[in-house]
């Protein structure tokens, strides 16, 4: 057991976020927007080999790929590409990966912009060439690009890529993942706040009543991160229900507390906030939610009375 | 980063349970382990345990040789308090010793004192309570009015302590005392608490049975070489002891057997399919190894040798808020758990109310989260 990165983990985490650096702001044009795709970094993750590090490295190194990109205020498809893509498909497709829920009516997370989905469908995983497909654009505060399909897929044409319960395993792993790194931004961006914004003379963050409430974030995000990488590296679907469980029962707490305390701010789209609330709303409720992997749980350890 | 554990580890984690096998009584699940560790059973009954855990190089493992023990990894301790609290904790109140007070000593006391305690606490043959809190003074341990006023070669303790766990049945007491007029000037005191002027009244309260003692010192004398480290510098190693305490014991490791007991009533009671209970319960599973990995990064840091970091404290209520939601869950849909159900839920229930304030309220955790890990502003 060795909680701490190796040499040579430290040295991706470090390639990654020095890749990330250019895109810690915004892209000029893109500053007040709801969410924004950024196919520039999808590519240079692509074109670093950094997406096939569960491939070439293991799970675990793709689970830190994705926290740490997904610290950043713009989205790619890093969870499904570097996460779910590799275990199912042995590789890694061009493009960005959409998964989808299991209604396919709904708007779709990544959608417009993904060259591929994943689906579920009668407990098997399929993959689907989205090329020619037909997405209409859905509005939305979420901070994912979001899209529905205008016509059912041709389901007969997709790839079946194995056991339905492993897309939803990785799934959830992915899901954890961009949690872990979107609430530990989240928090970053709370606490530069409490610190810089003073109310009735003194940093809003010297208050116990704001420092006990972030306290408690912080060990929220942390815990997020530590059980995304232990279900990474395990392979486990248990481990991955509970890392699901945990990451989706605490956004409310995330959400709720880190927009009070950034006021009035945290509501406008030039705040950054939302950029990682929102994408933590967005995983919230996919693959069941916290109710559906905890009743998972519960399946695992005591029956399958579930 | 590798969450594997090392065959050796699994193998120690194997011997651990076998020598708990061999060494638990028969009627140890039914008669012992549902009063308490603090309970006057569990602690005559660790008097004989732990003596034969020691035989066995399980006691103190972890020591260095020097002191009894294998210099085994900080790993190989938190293994055995896993599979000790599984059980019950057997070894009673003589887990703070192994755990912290034997260590601090090594540390801090003088050769004398490792002399004349650290064989004994190895050995299993004695139990120590701590005589920290008082009245006036919880969490703001530095509140603490107890007085040890130097006499020639000696001090005159007087004063109250309250809480105080053990202490009914305790050889020595690990006693914090004020020994000047600054808010820090305090000093340790090993006491023997069969000295004159000692007296000890438990009295009666929620958590379980030998947890809420007052204990006064009325002009106790203790010797000067009972002092551990220089007169009126002991916050540094209270600090010490206090981050072993924050997760010596791993709660979260009981977490699953007290939903395999809940879970077993409520099939029995045929509510085993109560969607609501299933989703309630799986989140706290998560909870519980939220706790457990956070818990693993402190043994990690101990381990390479770390000193005390913020993430005791994170380890710290991360634990709290599983056994709470726990013990919250246990009340909503076993209420019986405090009448005629199982004694093992009543006594985990009756231990959680002061568990997330011993060592440190909860909000003091989040104080030193605040300053430790976010860096935030004090107030004025």
């Amino acid at each position: 057991m060795d909680m701490e990165l190796t040499d040579e983990q430290r040295l991706l985490v470090d390639a990654v976020e020095a890749l990330g650096e250019r895109w810690r702001t915004m892209p000029a044009g893109h500053e007040r927007d709801y969410a924004y795709f950024d196919a520039d970094l999808q590519a240079a993750l692509t074109d670093g080999g950094f997406l096939r590090a569960g491939l070439d490295m293991g799970m675990l190194e793709a689970a830190l790929v994705a926290i740490e990109i997904s610290r950043l205020p713009v989205v790619t498809s890093v969870g499904a590409s570097a996460l779910v893509a590799p275990p199912l498909l042995g590789e890694v497709p061009d493009g960005p990966v959409a998964i989808l829920s299991t209604d396919w009516s709904k708007g779709q997370r990544l959608l417009p912009v993904a060259g591929h989905a994943l689906a579920a469908r009668d407990g098997r995983a399929l993959l689907i060439d989205l090329a020619g497909v037909e997405v209409a654009p859905v509005d939305s505060i979420y901070a994912y690009p979001y899209g529905r399909l205008a016509a059912e897929p041709d389901w007969a044409a997709a790839r079946d890529v194995g056991d339905a319960a492993r897309l939803t395993q990785w799934a959830r792993v992915a899901i954890a993942c961009e949690m872990a790194g979107a609430a530990q931004a989240a928090v970053d961006v709370a606490v530069d706040h409490v610190k810089q914004r003073f109310a009735f003379g003194r940093a809003i963050g010297s208050y116990q009543a704001v420092q006990h409430r972030l306290a408690q974030c912080h060990q929220i995000a942390r815990a997020m991160r530590f059980l995304a990488l232990y279900a990474a590296w395990s392979g486990d679907a248990g481990a991955a229900d509970i890392a699901a469980t945990y990451a989706q029962d605490h956004v409310g707490k995330l959400a709720f507390d880190l927009h009070q305390f950034s006021g009035g701010m945290g509501v406008t789209c030039e705040y950054h906030l939302h950029f990682f609330t929102y994408r933590l709303r967005a995983l919230q409720a996919e693959w069941g939610g916290a109710d559906g992997a905890a009743m998972s749980t519960y399946a695992r350890l005591w029956g399958a009375a579930a | 980063m590798d969450f594997a554990w090392t065959d050796a580890q699994q193998a120690y984690r194997s011997r651990v349970k076998t020598a708990l096998d061999e060494l638990l009584p028969d009627d140890w699940d039914s008669h012992y382990a549902p009063q308490g560790y603090g309970s006057a059973a569990q602690i005559d009954f660790s008097r004989d345990f732990c003596p034969k855990l020691a035989e066995r190089g399980l006691l103190v493992r972890h020591w260095p040789a020097e002191w009894g023990g294998e210099s085994a990894d900080p790993w190989e301790q938190f293994i055995l308090a896993e599979e000790m609290k599984w059980r019950g904790e057997p070894r009673g109140p003589q887990y703070m010793n192994v755990n912290w007070l034997g260590p601090t000593l090594m540390k801090h006391g003088t050769p004398a004192q490792q002399a004349e305690h650290l064989g004994r606490i190895a050995r299993g043959e004695v139990i120590w309570c701590q005589g920290y809190s008082e009245p006036g003074a919880g969490t703001d341990l530095a509140a603490l009015q107890t007085r040890a006023e130097p006499q020639g070669d000696v001090y005159i303790v007087n004063g109250q302590k309250i809480w105080t766990s053990y202490s009914r049945k305790a050889d020595f007491c690990f006693l914090l005392a004020r020994t000047g007029q600054g808010r820090k000037d305090i000093s340790i005191f090993l006491v023997p608490m069969d000295s004159p002027g000692i007296e000890v009244k438990p009295f009666p309260g929620l958590v379980g049975e030998g947890h809420l003692n007052e204990v006064f010192f009325t002009d106790v004398e203790v010797p000067a070489t009972a002092r551990v480290g220089e007169e009126g510098k002991a916050w540094d190693i209270i600090t010490y002891a206090l981050s072993f305490e924050r997760v010596g014991i791993p709660r979260y490791h009981v977490g699953r057997k007290l939903l395999d007991k809940a879970i077993a009533q409520l099939e029995r009671e045929g509510r085993g399919d109560d969607p609501v209970i299933k989703a309630r319960v799986g989140r706290i599973v998560a909870k519980f190894e939220a706790a457990r990995l956070l818990t693993y990064v402190v043994v990690d840091q101990r381990a390479k040798g770390a000193g005390p970091s913020v993430d005791a404290n994170i380890s710290r209520i991360t634990a709290s808020d599983a056994c709470t939601d726990l013990t919250n869950f246990l009340v909503e849909y076993l209420p019986d758990c405090l009448t005629t159900g199982d004694p093992i839920l009543r006594e985990f229930h009756r231990g959680n109310i002061a568990a997330t304030i011993a060592a440190g309220t909860y909000e003091l955790q989040l104080n030193l989260i605040a300053r430790g890990a976010l860096d935030l502003p004090r107030g004025n």
